[in-house]
């Protein structure tokens, strides 16, 4: 009886998550003494703002189901965080309103893989491929491989500036859009759909949903999300780089599955996700801290992501079996 | 009882025929395409790419996909490199890459078929995992000064054909042969179309899956020994965007709606592959920039999928007004 009550723990996403973080933290204070304090870990969260951005677009994108997935979402980053480059820096547009079109030119962006996936059916994964070797190779093209720099010096208030000791990015960028989602997600309408959708689109079509709508309008969101990060980027880096966003694919979808969300659609919770950026947060920087290459990132992100999905397979196999001999077990006492 | 064996789709005839039309308009406006070392070039370039292609064909027609071809053919050759410089045995170094190729091959295969891992998921974290390890065994240096005695395979002419498509029909026949005319081949068929109808069938769709993508390493090896030959140099870039020429290859030679399965479409992914390398060499040639050439091979997938939804609604809708006439 002792095993299933751990075993129901760990299958409480939440739970193992943040016994997971505690985990990280540990090994990584040995790596790094002096690693974990609050103005260091509150310092770190800054390189969080921008995985948990695009996180929670992919988040998004794959709870609403039907294969679901954005390979393009750092492409999208890249290519909106360079238009914001060109018009903030080349034609000395005022930041705020550039702001304003890069967000619009990034739901545009994810509108087309909403239109190719939603609307004309095409497999998503392969679709959001194509879109993103055509958004890199145009992003590549447009700047020529060479990084647009010289952004007014007021400008990295955002990305490089602290308010209590939080940085900005977070505090005014990435909590408040955090705090809608969850909102949205959970308690309207539209959230509810999004679910329905992921775990049965059948049903959600008898329900009187549309689900072609939904998934459009999550790939928009997530476009949005990618240029809302692009310019968090920019600000944050003070230069525009047509190779900013890749890896994000890799990091993002890492994120969401070992935050919980299902690849198959219908389950998971934003709140997993959070931890999740958390601990990949940290463990990237301690990578950083124990001063090796960022290929060596994107290995270890391989790693947890095999290691995150097959672990909820066979958390879900048992709490299924549990769940079958708890059954059993009823109609026995009948 | 004359036995069951599918002939090519009209579809893949229509992607040999867009090479001749975009040969000719590239020939159009640049008369150098046609001469004699630009083609043989293109074709002992493509030679890599066709050869995993027809693995990836395999694994499209599963209904799964492998992102991490890229980064295994160049472990593989990694390994083959490192064999050349312990022994100049031709079939020690091929073996190697094979065996090499054939291992990281099935350690996909193990992630998607017993950890059920999504296919995509699981090959995207592979590839990531190979590259640092690539990344890990060169050091950032390259590996260099590679010639291995079967290199003649790929600069090699004979009467001014290069030797290697030869190696690379003989290759495509033989996997002609063992998709349409084996119970291998058709096993796989079965499973791309419904794994739990072919099941139900008696076929073991896990063993059927871990044997294709154990085939697409050991072939993406076969390629790494050929990358050597060819460029005799490993470097850290090996590789890197195989998996997207493949899937467009795949998805332009006819394979249609992606991740349905189902069909084998070797003969449209050899002209899918030439394809693409025709329409490489011509951006080259016609001095469109080449930081445009991925923009090009991204709408290319889209365009061909778009065309193969639309032709696939058609046909339905008539498939429809037909029965309705019947009733």
């Amino acid at each position: 009886m002792k095993k299933d009550g751990i075993i129901k723990l760990l299958t409480n996403r939440t739970v193992l998550l943040l016994l997971l973080l505690a985990a990280s933290l540990i090994v990584i204070n040995f790596l790094a003494p002096g690693f974990v304090s609050v103005t260091n870990l509150l310092g770190v969260t800054q390189f969080g703002a921008v995985i948990l951005l695009l996180g929670i677009g992919q988040s998004i994108v794959m709870v609403s189901g039907g294969g679901g997935i954005d390979l393009s979402i750092g492409t999208i980053a890249s290519l909106s965080g360079i238009l914001f480059g060109i018009l903030c820096v080349q034609t000395g547009m005022n930041p705020l309103f550039a702001a304003m079109l890069v967000i619009a030119f990034g739901m545009l962006l994810g509108f087309f893989n909403g239109f190719l996936v939603s609307v004309l059916n095409l497999p998503a994964f392969i679709a959001t491929l194509s879109t993103s070797y055509m958004y890199s190779s145009l992003s590549l093209y447009i700047t020529g491989g060479v990084p647009i720099s010289g952004f007014e010096k007021s400008f990295a208030w955002l990305g490089q500036k602290t308010t209590f000791l939080i940085p900005n990015q977070v505090l005014f960028v990435a909590a408040p859009i955090l705090i809608i989602t969850l909102y949205a997600v959970n308690h309207t309408k539209y959230g509810r759909h999004i679910y329905l959708t992921g775990s049965n689109a059948n049903a959600a079509i008898f329900a009187g949903i549309d689900v072609k709508k939904i998934r459009c309008i999550n790939y928009i969101l997530d476009g949005f999300l990618a240029s809302v990060a692009s310019i968090v980027m920019c600000s944050w880096l003070m230069t525009a780089r047509a190779d900013a966003g890749s890896g994000y694919d890799l990091q993002t979808i890492a994120v969401a599955v070992l935050g919980g969300i299902d690849i198959n659609g219908g389950a998971g919770k934003l709140s997993g996700v959070i931890i999740a950026v958390l601990i990949t947060t940290i463990i990237s920087t301690g990578i950083q801290y124990a001063n090796l290459n960022g290929i060596w990132q994107l290995a270890v992100l391989g790693i947890i992501l095999i290691l995150s999905v097959s672990m909820n397979q066979v958390l879900i196999y048992h709490s299924k079996k549990v769940s079958k001999q708890k059954q059993k077990e009823i109609i026995n006492n009948i | 009882m004359k036995k069951y064996a599918p002939k090519p789709r009209a579809r893949e005839y229509v992607t040999l025929l867009l090479i001749l039309i975009e040969v000719a308009i590239m020939g159009s406006i640049n008369k150098n395409i046609f001469s004699n070392i630009n083609i043989s070039q293109v074709i002992s370039n493509a030679a890599e790419l066709s050869i995993v292609c027809i693995g990836m064909n395999i694994v499209i027609m599963l209904g799964g996909i492998d992102l991490s071809v890229g980064a295994i053919m160049g472990l593989s050759a990694l390994a083959a490199g490192h064999m050349l410089q312990i022994s100049g045995n031709s079939f020690l170094v091929i073996g190697i890459a094979v065996a090499v190729g054939a291992l990281l091959g099935s350690i996909n295969g193990f992630l998607i078929v017993k950890l059920k891992i999504p296919d995509m998921v699981a090959t995207l974290a592979t590839m990531n995992i190979y590259r640092a390890a690539i990344f890990g065994l060169l050091g950032g240096q390259w590996l260099t000064g590679l010639i291995p005695k079967y290199g003649r395979i790929t600069t090699g002419k004979v009467f001014g054909v290069p030797v290697i498509i030869f190696l690379v029909i003989l290759f495509y026949i033989c996997f002609y042969w063992v998709t349409n005319y084996t119970s291998f081949g058709r096993k796989i068929a079965a499973v791309g179309t419904s794994s739990k109808s072919a099941a139900l069938c008696g076929i073991n769709p896990d063993f059927i899956k871990m044997c294709s993508y154990l085939l697409i390493g050991a072939l993406a090896g076969v390629s790494g020994s050929l990358y050597i030959a060819r460029m005799g140099a490993v470097e850290m870039q090996v590789g890197v965007r195989l998996h997207t020429d493949c899937i467009a290859a795949v998805v332009v030679g006819g394979m249609g709606m992606g991740g349905v399965g189902g069909k084998s479409t070797l003969l449209g992914t050899l002209a899918g592959v030439f394809f693409i390398s025709f329409l490489r060499n011509g951006i080259v040639i016609l001095g469109i920039p080449s930081l445009l050439e991925y923009f090009v091979t991204g709408l290319l997938i889209i365009l061909s999928l778009c065309a193969d939804v639309i032709v696939f609604k058609q046909k339905a809708h008539i498939n429809k007004k037909k029965a309705a006439a019947i009733r």
